[in-house]
């Protein structure tokens, strides 16, 4: 074996690592000559073959070789990497992507949710009954009896089921028909929250469904104030919908409450510019409330002299129309891909 | 109730610009919104709430603002009457106080009938009232001011000079003064005089004892009536007249008599009568001024704030409650008009609402909180669970009606099994509610059948059992594709051991192409492809996939993930074709596969040639490295259980 030998195969080397482009060229050269079975791996498996007075300068010229190759495949892979960055090249970045089939939730199961963790933040538990309910939870108990006027503006659905005095069941008209249900069966304090879907006898129309959600709330403690309810409408709604909101309140009649308030919210949808949905009033009716009637305590079997409380009743279908600017409640409902693929 | 702003300015001074006077009138409880220009009149639309009679009238609304403006308000001055000293035209009243609480009338003789005063019709135009006659509009007209309806007989036409107020048997004939014929229902209260029916009570007069033109002598009288039995009769005959309005919710039965004598002032003065009797009034009891109490330190603590004792005195005064003071202690005399006031939280509305709501401070409650759960706990993990793994799955969530027509049901299939109907539906499109959420994600797929892909889901309760189901829809997807969504569901819920029964009863689902997901002891759910009757019912196209889950079942049968350590030890992979025979169940396959021994970690199918199925296989012990005999011995294994069972060779 010869020195002029081994410095050929080192030019070889040398002139193939230049001219690599890749890494992975690379990595194939430094196969070839310093692998298992690589072409100076072999000459140095074959040094024991050598006599000894040569050993040692054969030896010490392979090993500088392999050195000097090392090097050289490390020097041209840095430029390589070097030179992968550096490249002038086109590269369109504005080119659409390819989305990922992704679905999504129902806006109002969506704010829901939100209502729910805002008042969970409050300390309320949340509950849920029956939307197939009996005349005396939806309004007996609720200090609305048979003939009142009241039942004017509840429109109800009454179904071909009875209850157990043969009177029909009904489809419930409103969420409070949950509170005598919970109160009979706990002790104050409590604070509750009762979201569910409502039925009313209406026509179908922009502003009127004959289902739509509520969000019930009340809260049974001593010492609840008028200004609690109103601390508590006020909280609610601008975490809802922020601080820029303006609220009023108003004067109601509800027979489950005494004294009853109203809630309205400036029209997020027209920014009280007047439209359809607030009617062109620039405002909202939102949140129906009101101190709880001592006549529902008693039937709840709390002592109304030792205990008060306050309910309210959010309009959740609203807030979701006027948190997303929908101008026609039916849209909620309609299953409609093009509708409910904005939620994404 | 329309309110005509020059009508409330003769009882009671408004400084206030009509916008603000409508915004301070909405804050104390008379919702107005729309200004309306009637007659050339400015026109407030108030919407009053049931337990206020008297807002149902303009003097009520002009009270109110008094209130608002700190002013006296100016009731219209009633002057006394001479009555004759012998009754001229006598009438004999019969009355039921469990039907007319009061019966105050007077006979007014040698009217001349003829049009009203131009003031007079002009006023009622500006309520959107057509003038009708001298006595009419007067009566009319009082109504609106003073808030309780009246009625004038022609007393002529009064068979026996004697009225009896009585209940309906049922069915009697009864026309109407704006001649409309009724069959009255039963127990509708109505006068009779000797021989015959002379007047819906609280609802409508009669025809035949209606003020004609050439009506001399007048029966004028007021009732204060059952309100429950005005209500019924009213929504039964669907006549709702602005005197049922008022005596639904009761008005002033102390104030018969004051109203009784403003419209005999006018009668006399624009009508030229006699009166030709005394008043006659009868009542149950004596209506007077009910004394009220509230204590300073209820107000205190159910308001939440303490307004000084003088404004809240002043506050009851405006409202004309006479309150007087004596140490914490407040007492009102509460006049007739306001029966809504009962207690003390209804006196405490009164001092916040002229407060003003919008004047107070706002907290939020600082009692202790519940550490008990509640009853009628809402759990909704597994719900959230699905709609978060669905919507990775690329579904679409929708909110369908509950209430669903009886034809597209049975479009479906369904058979009537104890479904819940509504009685008295809007619309036979929405008369029942749904026993499954499937028949509305068919009728989706139809709205979107332009779209090639549809994905979508609902979680929701159906009836009558409210029980919550999952249920899917998919078109444009394979059945493996669509299979495994359903298998993704259940592994998330770290639900296994199920079988897949082809036995599903409801028609909805294509006999071969469905089934029930079982587990031992629980039904699931059922999966598959919708019947193409069904598809053919409602005009859709193409495959459709569906599932209908039990959420309640699902829920119990969820069990929590435990980790489970990665193996050090390196696997063993490789790929076995069998030849299987045809009307080969895969799924069953794979499973005696996997079954075969704990070494192997997973079996896939990853293609398939004619009837030759390959399967991926994967061995790995958790103990050490499998070696090439040990594997060997299982693939054996393998290849033997699957010879035995499902007659199939290795290709």
């Amino acid at each position: 074996m010869e020195t002029e030998e081994i410095l050929n195969l080192k030019n070889e080397a040398f002139a193939q690592i230049t001219t690599a482009q890749t890494k992975e060229e690379l990595e194939n050269i430094r196969v070839a000559y310093l692998g298992k079975n690589g072409k100076i791996t072999n000459l140095i498996k074959k040094i024991k073959n050598i006599t000894p007075e040569k050993r040692n300068k054969y030896g010490r010229t392979i090993n500088s070789t392999k050195q000097n190759i090392e090097n050289l495949l490390f020097e041209r892979k840095q430029q390589i990497i070097e030179e992968l960055e550096k490249k002038e090249e086109w590269f369109d970045l504005t080119i659409p992507g390819i989305k990922p089939q992704i679905g999504s939730k129902h806006p109002l199961l969506e704010t829901l949710k939100e209502v729910e963790n805002i008042f969970r933040y409050l300390g309320y538990q949340v509950a849920e009954g029956p939307e197939i309910e009996t005349d005396y939870y939806n309004f007996e108990a609720l200090n609305i009896p048979q003939d009142h006027p009241a039942r004017d503006m509840q429109m109800t659905f009454y179904l071909n089921l009875k209850d157990e005095k043969g009177n029909p069941k009904i489809l419930r008209t409103q969420t409070s028909a949950m509170q005598v249900r919970v109160m009979e069966q706990i002790r104050p304090p409590f604070r509750v929250l009762v979201p569910g879907r409502n039925f009313r006898y209406e026509q179908v129309d922009a502003s009127h469904g004959f289902e739509f959600w509520q969000v019930e709330g009340f809260v049974v403690d001593k010492d609840i104030s008028l200004t609690d309810l109103f601390g508590t409408i006020d909280f609610v709604l601008r975490e809802l919908f922020g601080e820029n909101i303006k609220l009023r309140f108003a004067t109601t009649n509800f027979p489950f409450v005494e004294p009853g308030v109203d809630t309205y919210m400036s029209c997020t949808i027209c920014n009280q510019k007047g439209c359809p949905f607030c009617k062109n009033t620039g405002w909202s009716e939102i949140m129906p409330a009101g101190i709880i009637h001592p006549n529902v305590l008693r039937r709840g079997k709390i002592d109304p002299e030792k205990w008060g409380g306050f309910a309210f009743a959010i309009g959740l279908s609203r807030i979701v129309n006027l948190k997303y600017r929908i101008s026609d409640l039916r849209t909620l409902n309609t299953p409609d891909i093009r509708i409910l693929s904005q939620f994404k | 109730m329309l309110a005509p702003i020059n009508w409330l300015k003769q009882y009671v001074e408004i400084s206030l610009p009509t916008e603000e006077l409508m915004w301070r009138l909405t804050e104390i409880g008379l919702t107005c919104e729309k200004l309306q220009k009637i007659n050339g009149e400015d026109v407030l639309d108030i919407e009053t709430t049931p337990n206020r009679p008297d807002w149902m009238s303009v003097l009520g609304i002009a009270r109110e603002i008094a209130a608002i403006e700190n002013k006296k308000i100016k009731p219209p001055k009633t002057e006394e009457i001479n009555y004759p000293k012998k009754d001229i035209l006598p009438i004999k009243l019969n009355v039921d106080f469990n039907l007319f609480e009061r019966w105050t009338a007077i006979t007014i003789a040698n009217i001349k009938i003829g049009p009203s005063p131009k003031w007079i019709q002009d006023t009622l135009k500006s309520v959107n009232l057509r003038p009708i006659n001298n006595v009419v509009d007067i009566t009319n007209f009082v109504m609106y001011e003073l808030g309780l309806p009246m009625h004038a007989f022609d007393y002529d036409e009064i068979k026996g000079k004697e009225m009896t107020v009585l209940l309906s048997k049922g069915g009697e004939e009864f026309t109407s003064v704006d001649e409309i014929s009724y069959k009255l229902p039963k127990n509708a209260m109505v006068i009779k005089d000797k021989e015959r029916i002379i007047d819906l009570a609280g609802i409508k007069g009669g025809f035949n004892s209606g003020i004609k033109n050439s009506t001399k002598n007048i029966l004028l009288h007021i009732t204060i009536n059952n309100p429950s039995i005005i209500r019924r009769t009213s929504i039964s005959l669907g006549l709702r007249s602005d005197a049922s309005a008022i005596y639904e919710r009761g008005p002033d039965k102390g104030g018969t008599i004051e109203a009784l004598k403003r419209a005999v002032n006018l009668i006399i003065k624009y009508a030229q009568g006699k009166p030709a009797s005394k008043i006659i009034d009868i009542k149950k009891t004596d209506f007077r001024p009910q004394k009220k109490e509230v204590n300073l330190d209820y107000l205190k603590q159910v308001l939440g704030i303490e307004i000084p004792k003088k404004r809240i005195l002043s506050i009851l005064e405006s409202l004309d409650l006479s309150p007087s003071i004596k140490g914490s202690k407040i007492t009102c005399k509460i006049p007739t008009r306001r029966s809504d006031i009962k207690d003390k939280e209804d006196l405490a509305e009164e001092v916040a609402r002229i407060y003003g709501y919008n004047k107070f401070p706002k907290t939020l409650p600082r009692g202790e909180l519940k550490k008990e759960k509640i009853p009628y706990l809402k759990d909704h993990s597994v719900q959230n669970t699905l709609r978060n793994i669905l919507v990775a799955c690329g579904f679409f969530e929708s909110m369908n009606y509950s209430l669903i027509s009886e034809e597209n049901l049975k479009k479906c299939l369904l058979e009537n099994k104890n479904w819940a109907r509504i009685e008295n539906p809007v619309s036979k499109d929405f008369e029942f509610l749904r026993p499954s959420i499937i028949p509305s994600l068919i009728l989706a797929t139809k709205l979107n059948q332009t779209k090639k892909k549809i994905k979508l889901f609902e979680i929701d309760k159906v009836f009558p059992s409210e029980k919550y189901k999952l249920s899917g829809i998919c078109k444009g997807i394979t059945f493996r594709k669509f299979k495994g969504i359903i298998e993704t569901i259940l592994e998330t819920l770290e639900i296994k051991d199920y079988k897949i029964i082809k036995e599903v009863k409801e028609k909805v689902w294509h006999t071969r192409r469905s089934a029930r997901i079982v587990t031992n002891k629980t039904e699931l759910g059922v999966f598959g492809e919708i019947n193409p009757k069904v598809k053919e019912n409602f005009g859709i196209e193409g495959e459709i996939w569906a599932f209908e889950l039990d959420i309640e079942n699902l829920k119990s049968l969820k069990s929590s993930k435990l980790f489970k350590d990665i193996s050090t030890y390196p696997p063993h992979i490789e790929d076995i074709t069998f030849i299987l025979p045809e009307k080969t169940e895969i799924g069953k396959v794979i499973n005696s596969i996997e079954k075969t021994s704990g070494l192997i970690e997973k079996t896939k199918l990853i293609s398939k040639f004619k009837n030759a199925w390959t399967f991926r296989i994967v061995y790995q012990s958790q103990s050490k490295t499998l070696d090439d005999k040990e594997i060997e011995k299982l693939r054996n294994k393998i290849i033997k259980n699957i010879e035995r069972i499902y007659l199939g060779r290795v290709k």
